[in-house]
C-alpha cells in the first residue's frame, strides 16, 4: 500500500496532535491527502474545530440567575465579616 | 491603606466579580453548588490576600487565577482517583474497524449550521454540556481543563500527571465522542 495513504482513524488522532506539537512533513503531507479523497474526515476536521470554539468561551445563556448571585453575595459577605 | 477603605473596595470587588466568577465556574464544573462554594473560597482566599494585593494585575485577573487554581485542583483531585486513562483501544473500536476506516454508523455526515448562531443557541449549548458530562471523568477533566484561561496544556499534562501525548489521545478520543453525541443529538433531530 501506498505510505501516502493514512487510516481514518490515524487521520483524525493527527488532526488532534497537530493542535498540540508541530506534524512532520511527511504527516501534513499524508493528513493533506487523506482530506481530499475523504470527506468523512474532511468534514470531522471543521466539526472539531467548530467543538473547539464552543469549549473556549462559556455560554451566553449559562448566566446565573440574578437571585442566585445576590444570596452568594450575601453569604460571602456575611463570612468575611466574621473574620 | 485605612482599613475602612479597604473594605469597602473589597466589598466593590464582591458587587463587580460574583457574577462572571460564578459563571465561569459553573460552566467548569457541572455541580452548581459546587461551583458556588468555589467562588466563596476564591473570595475568602482574596480577603486574606487583599493586603498582598498590590494591583499588579487587574482585580479581574487577580480573582480568576484564584478561582482556576481551584478548578484545576478539583479535577486534578479526580484525576488522582483513577489509575486508568481510558486510553484502551477499544476506546476507538465504538468507532473505527480493525482497519481504521469509520464504522457506518459512526461516519461523520455534514453538518448545516450557522456557527455564530449555533453557539448562541441555548438548547444546542445543553446538549454539548450533556454531551460533556458523559464523557468518562479523567477525559472530562482534560476537556475542561484544556479551554481553562491562559493555561498552556503542556503544564496541565504535568500536573495531571499526564505524558503530553497520552494528553492529546485523550483529547483525541473525547472529540470523538463529544463529535458522536452532538451528531447524535442534536443534528440528526
Amino acid at each position: 500500500m501506498n505510505k501516502l495513504l493514512l487510516s481514518c482513524l490515524r487521520a483524525t488522532e493527527l488532526m488532534e496532535k497537530k493542535l498540540h506539537i508541530k506534524l512532520s512533513f511527511t504527516e501534513r503531507l499524508q493528513l493533506k491527502a487523506h482530506k481530499m479523497i475523504c470527506k468523512a474526515c474532511a468534514d470531522y476536521e471543521k466539526q472539531t474545530y467548530l467543538i473547539d470554539s464552543v469549549l473556549s468561551k462559556p455560554p451566553q445563556n449559562g448566566n446565573p440567575s440574578q437571585e442566585e448571585i445576590e444570596s452568594l453575595k450575601k453569604v460571602i459577605l456575611t463570612k468575611i465579616s466574621k473574620d | 491603606m485605612p482599613l475602612r477603605k479597604a473594605e469597602e473596595q473589597f466589598n466593590q470587588l464582591i458587587e463587580d466579580y460574583t457574577s462572571p466568577l460564578l459563571t465561569w465556574a459553573k460552566y467548569k464544573v457541572s455541580d452548581d453548588e459546587l461551583a458556588r462554594d468555589m467562588v466563596q473560597e476564591t473570595f475568602l482566599a482574596a480577603y486574606q490576600s487583599f493586603e498582598k494585593f498590590k494591583g499588579e494585575s487587574t482585580p479581574r485577573t487577580w480573582l480568576f487565577s484564584i478561582l482556576n487554581r481551584k478548578i484545576i485542583d478539583h479535577y486534578r483531585t479526580r484525576v488522582k482517583q483513577h489509575s486508568s486513562y481510558g486510553l484502551e483501544p477499544h476506546a476507538t473500536s465504538r468507532f473505527f474497524d480493525e482497519e481504521g476506516g469509520w464504522l457506518p454508523e459512526s461516519t461523520p455526515t455534514h453538518w448545516d449550521y450557522d456557527e455564530e448562531h449555533l453557539l448562541d443557541n441555548n438548547d444546542f449549548n445543553l446538549v454539548l454540556k450533556l454531551c460533556i458530562d458523559l464523557l468518562p471523568d479523567v477525559w472530562k477533566s482534560c476537556v475542561q481543563l484544556k479551554y481553562i484561561d491562559d493555561r498552556k496544556s503542556d503544564e496541565i499534562c504535568q500536573e495531571l500527571g499526564i505524558s503530553p501525548t497520552n494528553y492529546w489521545q485523550i483529547l483525541h478520543r473525547s472529540k470523538l465522542q463529544l463529535r458522536g453525541c452532538i451528531e447524535e443529538n442534536w443534528f440528526k433531530k
